[in-house]
């Protein structure tokens, strides 16, 4: 039997978890509506049950008191009685389909924003300030401590009196028990901090007080890290004495660990690990808790694909294994494994778009798969086929959109043709995968590959489509999905030509590409401070030039998410990348052998200049939109797309009515440049009713 | 002159036939006693002849009218003969009967000499080929000596000569007919055959619609007892009768997997090859199809020599009784009803229990039958694991229930759980009483006692049936053919009685009963394939397709379905035993379904599921009918509140399927 080790349940408390596979909490920023639970995440959660998830724990950072602010990330409110209803609702979707449903709960103490909402003054065991968030905070009172302490408990009975199989204690990511228990941030020297059982006690008065309230027949768990990683915070040892500190009260059913602490930008990344970590980075860390502890340990960092979550397991290191991302990639990866599909399963990349748009303050997405929590919307993770009419589909480009719309497509029943003009399927993400330590990327890629060859989708790669060509296909739909180019004309001063001999700049995706050789001495100009130009700086700094990046913008890197940012600094700083801000191309020219690029600063005017052997710009992409204009007066509904239609996830009325010339619809970078997201939702939701 | 010469000629024959037949049954006799009531078997021999045997016969509706004539002719053509020719009573009506019933035997003799024009490739040749003139020989010169004794022809017509010619054709016609029946040729199969079908071993198979396929257990409290069969003498004495009435048509052969396959087995061979060694001999002689990949003359054994050598050659290699699926398609093939598949898992029980020799992965899965109850050697605390989200209720826990399903040893495998949780989900939705044994569940022995270890299979039986002794349920119900059968027809002996449905049985009938509402079908063509051990092995035919008719869907039969299905080669222990072939059995039948359009083949059992889904290049899905059903399902049109509510507050999870 395969996978023995996933399947096999197992007890925790009073509860049996079908599997050892469990996603486990993250803020889903989208219980709006004051913090209670929407239909919207009752259906993220039903789609990971019905996907064969044992356990879920929703509701990272959901709040126990009111002045836990849960505005910021509109996490889940159990400081009211309103939620229990609310509460009823999910658990029903999620046992209906035989999974267990917990929610994590907290006060986040200082590390969270006080400047909105109720403009809650925030509390800490000795008012340090908190760097991510920029938070001060006021030192907490021992009223104050005695009323949070009741107020989990108050949550906990909400919690149960939903019908929810469990809460879990947040004492992971600085919140308030970790901050009583850290001496870095409780300088406290009552009976609530200095020495260990001082440190503990918080935690300790909350887990009596949330087990008197629930009794012995509900699931308490403990969320807690690894290790802080900082050199005045808590070490492994010291997470080992605390696990086995609470274990040793027999109150706790089990421990959730994670790896590193996070109050700071660079610790915050290891917490989700993006795809510039090994697989499971931070295993040791639980497994070393596991040691300790009689209660059976959850560990969740960097587990994305069965066979490796079925070694962790058989190697006994942990008892349950997250794959968080990985079920927000695919909610459907268990019944996939178990259907013998395990090459079909979507695979997170750890490309952290969910994650880093959590941390604006966004709805949580995939980068690849745009159902996920859309689900309420109707958009499916599976696509039925079609009951109208077989159509002959035809794709141009073979990026993400692209792709995803001949999947769709042919998924739908559809006789689908690809073209794309390169060699190989995945478009500008195959340009992402070449830079240092984001070859992962190519993972989206490689799925679409796979389901294509198994949907037998007719893929003509190496084939620029012409207008011909696609109308002698006499197609019924036509997806362009062509992408764009880099947009370096738009000052003629940067000397760009379509001559590589006579252009004065180069663009990233030249770079990365291979397609021109790394300089010596290498000037980028970022305007986008996105991936791509991070990227090349990596990547030319890997193939030992020395560059600086530039932009007009704040920081370089300043729109890559907090998990990404951090792992693209620790490799420029230490490979003596400069990076400067607020400075704009103004002005390339040839000197001699080298080229001199001319900056001027935003603020002041001041010009000031670099002497270098290569000048990069990323400026972003420019759509390709020739062949649309050459399709689009051929094409019965001249190209529009009913927007109405698309955004109610509801069928093109043109599908369904009568005319002369195929259907034309575009995709993604073609109609304006955005994201792999954005053109993959673009290609589901269209395409899905085909 | 003839009249002086054939009363002479016929009671020599009739010493002759005596002679023989002493013979015949000291062969005979050289097997082990077996009690058989033999003249209450006499006594029904003649209605097992013409009813139960012909309605094998006369699936070939040619070749049986053949036999009416040819047969019917003999058998009044010889009594007449006595009569007329051997006590001189030729006058009234006698004479002319004699001339009708020769008449009518020459007519079937033609269509028999017709068929060996051409005789297709399962036919053995040899002696074989001079029948049809031997029968001929004996209803001409009988109709020719006849003729003056009725007076159409003066008494001395042709003088001496032509009495002569006469005489000698009907000397060849009475040594192959009289002679030849007892002593050894191919009207053999006639006088072992009346016995046979007398002395039978499965008396009870005879009778309209009924069957008797479970495996006989072996007394393994008996010291004298042989564990299995070593050397022919073995074989209890009907069983060698048995083999003696073989007429090498190879209807066995024609439908026999594992020969299709090129696996070294061809039943009428083994038969052959048991017949070659009651006697002692060499198969040299043998003029039919060989095993596959075997040249015919290298075997030889005696009746108490070994079977199976250790080393070396004897009568039979073991591959090729380890190439048998015990699919049973050549039983069921068979007209002189003799039952192959006994013969095979007899041999392999010596073969397992004193030889220790169980090929290929046969010792291993053994081991872990006898360790941990379950082929697999899986944790016997492991069988419920993928039922952890289904709240079953346990037979521990409710004692007493309508129904209790039988999981079998599908529960560990990730395929056939999908088909359990179907059924669960259809289960749920018709609201039907059931619990599970759960982790008291053991395997059925079924693969232990195909292959041979009768002792493992014993005391799995005897285990399963004390768990089941302790609980109160009207029946039991199982998606596993093999389960259902070896529970169903084999515990029996070992006293346990139970009712048994397939699943396909039991949702059929709660559809009819109105519990269960279906979708229409929206899917493309639909074949179904009967697995072994449903149908010929049951003779449930009907209710599976009840079922897929009641789904909505038109099943695109295959050329071999229903009693004539090609087995998919997971039966017997076969994928386990793994003998090579030149083909793989799977293969053979997903090339069936292939044929006709289909994009799914609907199935009830979990090898034939394991053994399909593993062809490559398969044209079509595989589905168990739980699952098609479970898809289906659908409320009823004014569904009761009540009803409703109650099974939506359990675990469906048939989606993780």
């Amino acid at each position: 039997m395969a996978f023995d080790a996933i399947f096999q349940p197992i007890q925790i408390g009073n509860l049996t978890i079908r599997n050892r596979v469990v996603s486990t909490a993250h803020a889903e920023v989208y219980a709006t509506d004051g913090g209670m639970t929407t239909d919207r995440y009752v259906k993220y959660y039903e789609e990971k049950a019905k996907g064969g998830v044992g356990l879920a724990i929703c509701g990272g950072s959901s709040v126990v008191s009111i002045d836990s602010p849960q505005g910021w990330w509109s996490s889940v409110n159990l400081s009211t009685d309103r939620i229990i209803p609310h509460f009823q609702n999910l658990a029903d979707a999620v046992h209906k389909h035989g999974g267990k449903i917990m929610i994590q709960i907290t006060h986040m103490g200082r590390r969270s924003r006080w400047d909105g909402f109720d403009w809650s003054t925030l509390l800490s065991p000795s008012g340090i300030r908190e760097p991510v968030h920029r938070s001060t905070c006021k030192t907490i009172e021992e009223e104050e401590i005695w009323r949070i302490i009741g107020d989990f408990a108050q949550a906990a009975r909400r919690a149960k009196e939903g019908g929810l199989d469990g809460v879990e204690l947040s004492a992971v990511h600085q919140h308030l028990i970790d901050q009583f228990w850290s001496p870095r941030v409780n300088k406290r020297e009552d009976q609530w901090g200095g020495s260990f059982e001082n440190r503990m006690r918080f935690g300790m008065e909350v887990l009596k007080a949330v087990r008197a309230e629930v009794g012995d027949d509900f699931v308490v768990g403990l969320r807690i890290c690894g290790d802080e990683f900082h050199p005045d915070g808590l070490s492994h040892d010291d997470m080992k004495q605390i696990a086995a500190y609470y274990d040793a009260t027999g109150q706790l059913d089990f421990f959730g660990v994670v790896g590193s602490g996070c109050d700071t930008h660079d610790t915050l990344a290891n917490v989700i690990p993006n795809m510039s970590f090994p697989p499971e980075p931070f295993l040791h860390l639980a497994a070393g808790i596991k040691e300790v502890v009689k209660a059976p340990v959850i560990h969740a960092q960097n587990i994305k694909d069965p066979n490796q979550a079925e070694r962790i397991l058989e190697g006994g290191y942990v008892d349950l294994v997250g794959m968080t991302r990985a079920h927000i990639a695919d909610p459907h990866l268990i019944a996939k494994i178990k259907m013998d599909q395990v090459d079909q399963i979507k695979q997170c990349v750890g490309a952290n778009y969910c994650i880093d748009r959590q941390y604006q303050g966004l709805d949580v997405l995939c980068i690849q798969n745009a159902a996920t929590s859309r689900e309420y919307m109707g958009l499916p993770h599976i696509i039925e086929p079609s009951e109208g009419p077989k159509r002959k589909v035809v794709v141009v480009g073979g990026g993400p959109g692209g792709m995803e719309a001949a999947r769709v497509a042919a998924e739908r029943g559809h006789e689908v043709t690809l073209f794309e003009a390169s060699e190989a399927l995945g478009g500008q993400i195959t340009t992402a995968a070449k830079a240092p330590q984001r070859d992962q990327i190519a993972g989206i890629t490689r799925w679409y590959q796979l389901e294509l060859a198994r949907l037998g989708v007719d893929q003509r790669l190496g084939t620029r489509a012409d207008e011909a060509t696609i109308l002698d296909l006499r197609p019924d739909i036509v997806v362009l999905a062509t992408g764009g180019r880099p947009y370096l004309e738009q000052y003629p001063e940067w000397g760009y030509s379509e001559n590589a001999e006579e252009s004065l700049v180069v663009s990233t995706w030249d770079i990365l590409d291979g397609r021109v050789e790394p300089g010596k001495n290498v000037l980028i100009y970022d305007a986008l401070c996105e991936f791509s130009g991070m990227s090349a700086a990596d990547y030319l700094a890997d193939k030992g030039a020395k560059v600086e990046i530039v932009t007009d913008d704040i920081k370089p890197g300043a729109a890559v998410g907090g998990t990404t940012f951090p792992t693209y600094y620790r490799s420029l700083y230490q490979k003596e990348v400069i990076m400067t801000s607020d400075l704009m191309l103004h002005k390339v020219y040839r000197e001699g052998d080298s080229l001199v690029a001319v900056l001027e600063n935003e603020y002041t005017g001041t010009q000031e200049e670099r002497v270098v052997d290569q000048v990069v710009v990323e400026n972003g992409v420019r759509p390709d939109e020739a062949l649309y204009y050459a399709l689009k007066p051929q094409s019965r509904n001249k190209g529009q797309v009913d927007l109405e239609a698309l955004y109610a996830i509801q069928p093109q009325p043109s599908l369904s009515e009568e005319g002369e010339g195929p259907l034309l619809f575009r995709l993604g970078d073609c109609s304006a440049p955005r994201n792999t997201h954005a053109a993959i939702y673009d290609a589901l939701r269209l395409c899905k009713d085909f | 002159m003839l009249d002086t010469l054939l009363p002479i000629l016929i009671a020599a024959a009739l010493a002759l036939a005596v002679i023989g037949a002493g013979r015949r049954v000291r062969l005979w006799r050289q097997g082990r006693p077996a009690r058989v009531p033999l003249l209450k078997g006499l006594a029904a021999m003649p209605r097992r002849y013409l009813v139960d045997l012909h309605h094998v016969v006369g699936r070939d509706k040619v070749m049986s009218n053949t036999h009416v004539a040819t047969a019917g002719g003999f058998v009044a053509a010889a009594a007449l003969m006595i009569l007329v020719h051997g006590l001189g009573l030729a006058e009234g009506v006698l004479g002319w009967l004699l001339l009708a019933a020769s008449a009518t035997m020459f007519v079937g003799s033609c269509f028999v000499a017709r068929r060996r024009r051409n005789p297709p490739s399962r036919l053995s040749k040899g002696p074989w080929m001079r029948l049809p003139k031997s029968l001929m020989a004996f209803s001409l010169s009988v109709f020719a000596v006849t003729l003056p004794a009725v007076g159409l022809l003066p008494e001395d017509f042709g003088g001496w000569v032509v009495a002569l010619v006469l005489s000698a054709v009907l000397v060849w016609g009475l040594g192959e007919m009289f002679f030849g029946m007892t002593w050894g040729g191919p009207m053999k199969h006639a006088f072992a055959g009346a016995l046979h079908l007398a002395f039978h071993r499965r008396a009870e198979r005879f009778g309209e619609g009924n069957r008797s396929t479970g495996l006989k257990a072996l007394d393994l409290d008996d010291p004298e007892a042989p564990l299995g069969v070593e050397t022919p003498s073995d074989f209890t004495w009907n069983q060698l009768l048995g083999f003696d009435a073989c007429v090498q048509c190879g209807r066995c052969e024609a439908m026999c997997p594992a020969f299709a396959a090129g696996q070294p087995l061809n039943p009428k061979k083994l038969i052959q090859d048991m017949v070659v060694g009651m006697a002692g001999g060499s198969d040299a002689a043998y003029a039919g199809s060989p095993y596959p990949g075997q040249p015919v003359g290298e075997h030889q054994g005696s009746a108490h020599g070994p079977i199976v050598a250790r080393e070396g050659k004897a009568l039979v290699d073991a591959e090729t009784l380890w190439s048998c699926t015990t699919c049973r398609a050549c039983v069921e093939e068979c007209p002189m009803m003799i039952e192959h598949v006994d013969a095979i898992v007899d041999m392999r029980r010596f073969l397992t229990l004193e030889h220790g020799n169980t090929p290929n992965k046969g010792a291993e899965v053994l081991d872990n039958l006898i360790a941990t109850d379950n082929p697999g050697g899986f944790d016997p605390g492991a069988r419920m694991h993928w039922a952890a989200d289904l709240e079953l209720p346990l037979m521990a826990d409710l004692q007493q229930v309508d129904v209790l399903l039988w999981l079998g040893d599908g529960a560990y495998d990730m395929r056939n759980q999908r088909t359990l949780r179907s059924l669960v989900k259809v289960l749920r939705a018709a609201d039907v009483d059931f619990a599970v044994l759960g982790n008291e569940e053991r395997d059925s022995g079924d693969v232990a006692r195909r292959l041979g270890d009768e002792a493992t299979f014993q005391s799995l039986a005897k285990r399963n049936i004390a768990t089941l002794a302790k609980y109160r349920f009207q029946r039991i119900v199982t998606c596993d053919p093999h389960s259902f059968h070896v529970l169903g027809n084999e515990y029996g002996e070992l006293g346990g009685h139970y009712e048994v449905r397939h699943h396909s049985t039991y949702i059929a009938e709660l559809y009819e009963a109105g519990r269960l509402h279906f979708k229409p079908w929206k899917g493309g063509g639909v074949t179904y394939h009967d697995p072994c051990y449903l149908g010929r092995y049951n003779g449930e035919y009907e209710a599976p397709r009840n079922v897929l008719k009641a789904l909505g869907i038109e099943v695109a039969e295959m050329e071999r379905s229903g009693f004539r299905s090609r087995c998919c080669g997971g039966g017997g222990g076969a994928p386990i035993t793994d003998i090579p072939g030149e083909r793989r059995i799977p293969d053979m039948r997903m090339k069936d379904v292939g044929e006709t359009g289909a994009e799914l083949v609907a199935v009830g059992c979990p090898q034939c599921t394991a053994m399909l889904e593993g062809v490559v290049d398969a044209t079509a899905e595989v589905r168990d009918i739980a699952e098609l059903v479970a898809n289906a399902l659908t409320e009823a049109p004014e569904a009761s509140a009540g009803a409703a509510q109650q099974s939506s507050n359990r675990p469906q999870a048939v989606e993780v399927a």
